[in-house]
């Protein structure tokens, strides 16, 4: 929320550094390829907004640092693996695709996205074992992982290593790249920008298995992605 | 993984796409298609994945992770 009003603030602010100027440039660059939502969308959501950290893995998904400290991403780049990702998960059958999401704001988005998608929620404690103790009776065998950040998941993360199963994370520019085997760049952390991405994503994943056509919306909202404040628990 | 008769080497045994060393039966390692292509078999090992090291599929060119 408070990142929202900050982006909006810098954008239109008149006295620009240089460096924030040469990267409105890029920026609002009409590319020939149109993005998945408007450019407009993801930045007022801070799709792009890291942290003031920033790993080596991640620097080719970071387009710049910002005066006041913060790495920012390359949306562009977002989109294009939010695409592939897509692809990827078109692939495999629906309900082996599990979503895992321990942070509290990643929850909501998650589960409404394995709703769409007819993937596997795992939200909240991941439960060790959940995917590697053979002797675990609700033991889960999926065949693609999406963590909602390798950090927060690092246990499911870990065990989907040992098991064999590929790890799709949505990574902000802390994270590193361990047991990771496909990245999508994005803030994982607001409870904005993690709606608008699970939602983008669930989209284009019905888009990729053809059971939506390309210039369709799904029927839930981006809103409807948002986890709410007041929920305690979702 | 792989099989040998007198006159034919079926080669099975899989190589990591990162570092072409050839993955031991029973280790450690993810195998998945291409994300963008769908058409090549990648195979991490497990240092590879440890270490987040970059692979490249042969066919498109995609780079992960
Ligand atoms: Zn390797
Ligand atoms: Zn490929």
């Amino acid at each position: 929320m408070s990142d929202k009003i900050d982006i909006s603030k810098k954008e239109s602010n008149p006295e620009k550094s240089l460096q924030e100027e040469s990267d409105e440039e890029i920026l609002d660059t009409d590319d020939e390829e149109e993005l998945l939502l408007p450019r407009d969308t993801l930045l007022s959501a801070g799709i792009h907004i890291g942290t003031r950290m920033r790993t080596k893995d991640m620097d080719n998904f970071i387009y710049r640092v910002r005066p006041d400290g913060l790495f920012v991403l390359d949306v562009k780049k977002t989109d294009e693996r939010i695409r592939i990702a897509a692809k990827f998960l078109s692939r495999f059958e629906p309900a082996r695709i599990a979503v895992v999401a321990a942070r509290l704001y990643a929850r909501y988005p998650a589960k409404k996205f394995c709703e769409v998608t007819k993937a596997t929620p795992i939200v909240g404690r991941f439960v060790p074992g959940l995917f590697s103790n053979p002797l675990y009776s609700n033991r889960l065998e999926p065949a693609v992982i999406i963590v909602s950040d390798p950090k927060a998941d690092a246990q499911a993360v870990e065990e989907a290593g040992i098991m064999g199963i590929p790890v799709i994370a949505l990574c902000s520019t802390d994270n590193e790249f361990t047991g990771v085997d496909f990245v999508i760049p994005t803030n994982n952390k607001g409870r904005r920008a993690l709606a608008i991405i699970y939602w983008m994503f669930a989209r284009q994943v019905l888009r990729e298995r053809e059971e939506l056509a390309p210039d369709k919306d799904i029927d839930l909202s981006i809103d409807d992605f948002e986890a709410k404040i007041s929920r305690v628990e979702m | 993984m792989s099989t040998a008769t007198k006159n034919t080497t079926v080669i099975q045994t899989p190589i990591c796409t990162s570092c072409n060393r050839t993955i031991p039966p029973g280790a450690e390692a993810t195998r998945f298609d291409c994300p963008n292509c769908g058409e090549i078999i990648i195979w991490r090992c497990q240092k590879c994945r440890q270490f987040g090291r970059k692979y490249k599929c042969p066919k498109c060119g995609f780079m992960g992770p």
